[in-house]
């Protein structure tokens, strides 16, 4: 039974697209086959970040206006090929596709992939309409900041009221030091707003900018910390009991089990 | 005494039932005035206007929608037992239904909304009546109640009690931080700081609103 799964947050820059990105490629590592759908149409990103921009040809827009059948537009990853992307339009907008279009496209996707993952554009409008209309689930990513945590919780009202199931979070870009000291919100702060069932914390990682700038995914690097935060998030997603760890600024270290806390994520039931 | 005007909550909007027997300038006088006093609660609400079984001539009914609009509403439907009112209505362009009236009108102050879940940024939960929340209240969400809100969890959004007028109503919550309080005609900004760590109950103490925790209101 394959999964189409939609990472959003309302808030732009927080990390959906180097989740989708990470999470595509870490599921693919696993023997999964997998899609990963760039819904941000007249913005596309999810192409450089994996370093495909210059195969691209065809693209959804293409797909879903019928210039292209779906399997010329899917461009298949440099390191696994069961991993492929499909790029969004860079010279249209939001009203080219329509919510129908997109249940049409991940229907069709489910027939060749494991996992459909789909990149949500910020906002709550139409864009993120469209990216949510053919999800089983909802990854929804947010930063430990007051204003990413409040639209976090708008696009957590909406996907409810969509139907779409109770989302998952993704806390990325945690600092503990900073934590400890009491200048960032915790994960306990986090959660007791926004109150919804945790899937990964992704630690601050300067590596994350220099690997996403060059088109090479985190979880590829061994040495990486978010890489290794992500492949765990993947693990939950297939189902696997991972427990959490929050890996330390300081590089190597893995340090504060936050089991002891009382809570820790858990991998689908499904 | 009969209401000339009754407001009620429904999952569809509100319902504002108007009094089919009294004469028709009585009735838009007291609708002028329920309006200007809840000019808050009306907001962005959906509004269905009940005229019950009153035959409207078209310009009665140019009046009620031109109250309407000065007060920035736009009714989604006119409700009436009447035929001939609903063919006005319709005629001018107004979406009319049969209305249904009950037998016996409650009194709307007895009446409250129970809601059990989180009420998150964005959310609006409003009754004509009091409101209970099991769950937080989120920054950014609102809840607005003819009258009093109880929050059994943290209030941290934006509550307006008593948005009918009601100066009586209450504010009570086990977390009380909200990002403002407004009961009747009164604002309130939340202080800064932290929380008291105890449950509090705000309400009007002469021409403001007070905070106070609830074992020494209770007394």
């Amino acid at each position: 039974m394959s999964r189409v799964i939609t990472i959003s947050s309302g808030k732009g820059g927080v990390g959906k697209t180097t989740s989708t990105a990470n999470l595509g490629t870490a599921l693919a590592m696993q023997g999964m086959k997998v899609a990963v759908v760039d819904a941000d149409i007249g913005l596309r990103n999810l192409d450089v970040v994996l370093g495909l921009e210059n195969r691209i040809v065809y693209d959804l827009v293409d797909v879903v206006e019928g210039r292209c059948r779906l399997r010329q537009a899917l461009i298949r990853d440099k390191h696994f090929p069961d991993l492929c992307l499909l790029p969004a339009a860079q010279t249209r907008d939001k009203d080219a596709v329509t919510s129908d279009d997109m249940i049409a496209l991940t229907n069709q996707l489910r027939a060749e992939f494991d996992y459909v993952l789909i990149d949500s554009p910020a906002g709550i409008e139409a864009g993120f309409r469209n990216a949510i209309a053919g999800a089983d689930e909802v990854l929804i990513v947010t930063t430990p900041e007051v204003a990413a945590v409040r639209d976090a919780d708008r696009i957590i009202g909406l996907v409810e009221a969509f139907d779409k199931g109770h989302p998952r979070l993704i806390l990325n870009r945690l600092k503990p030091r900073m934590v400890s000291r009491g200048e960032m919100m915790s994960i306990e702060d986090v959660l007791q707003i926004l109150a919804i069932e945790l899937i990964g914390v992704v630690p601050d990682d300067e590596l994350i900018v220099t690997s996403t700038n060059r088109g090479e995914v985190a979880v590829l690097d061994r040495g990486s910390r978010a890489g290794r935060a992500f492949n765990d998030i993947a693990r939950r997603l297939a189902g696997e009991d991972v427990p959490l760890t929050v890996f330390d600024d300081s590089p190597g270290l893995m340090s504060r089990i936050f089991g002891a806390f009382g809570f820790r994520a858990r991998g689908s039931e499904r | 005494m009969t209401k000339l005007v009754t407001i009620k909550g429904s999952r569809e909007g509100l319902r504002l039932q108007l009094d089919d027997a009294a004469g028709w300038p009585d009735v838009l006088a007291a609708l002028r005035g329920q309006l200007e006093q809840g000019a808050q609660f009306f907001n962005g609400a959906r509004i269905v206007v009940d005229i019950g079984d009153r035959a409207l001539a078209d310009e009665q009914l140019a009046e009620l929608m031109a109250l309407m609009r000065q007060h920035h509403l736009e009714p989604s439907a006119l409700g009436s037992t009447s035929r001939e009112s609903r063919n006005t209505a319709r005629a001018a362009g107004v979406v009319a239904r049969p209305s249904v009236r009950g037998a016996g009108v409650a009194d709307e102050r007895g009446e409250a909304a129970f809601v059990q879940r989180t009420i998150r940024s964005g959310q609006v939960v409003r009754h004509h009546g009091h409101i209970t929340v099991v769950g937080d209240v989120n920054a950014g969400a609102e809840v607005i109640a003819g009258g009093s809100v109880v929050v059994w969890g943290r209030l941290r959004g934006t509550v307006h009690a008593g948005a009918l007028g009601d100066r009586a109503a209450v504010i009570c919550a086990i977390e009380l931080r909200p990002t403002q309080l407004r009961i009747a005609d009164l604002i309130a900004r939340a202080p800064d700081g932290a929380a008291s760590g105890v449950p509090e109950v705000a309400r009007i103490d002469g021409d403001q609103i007070a905070v106070e925790p609830w074992e020494s209101y209770r007394r």
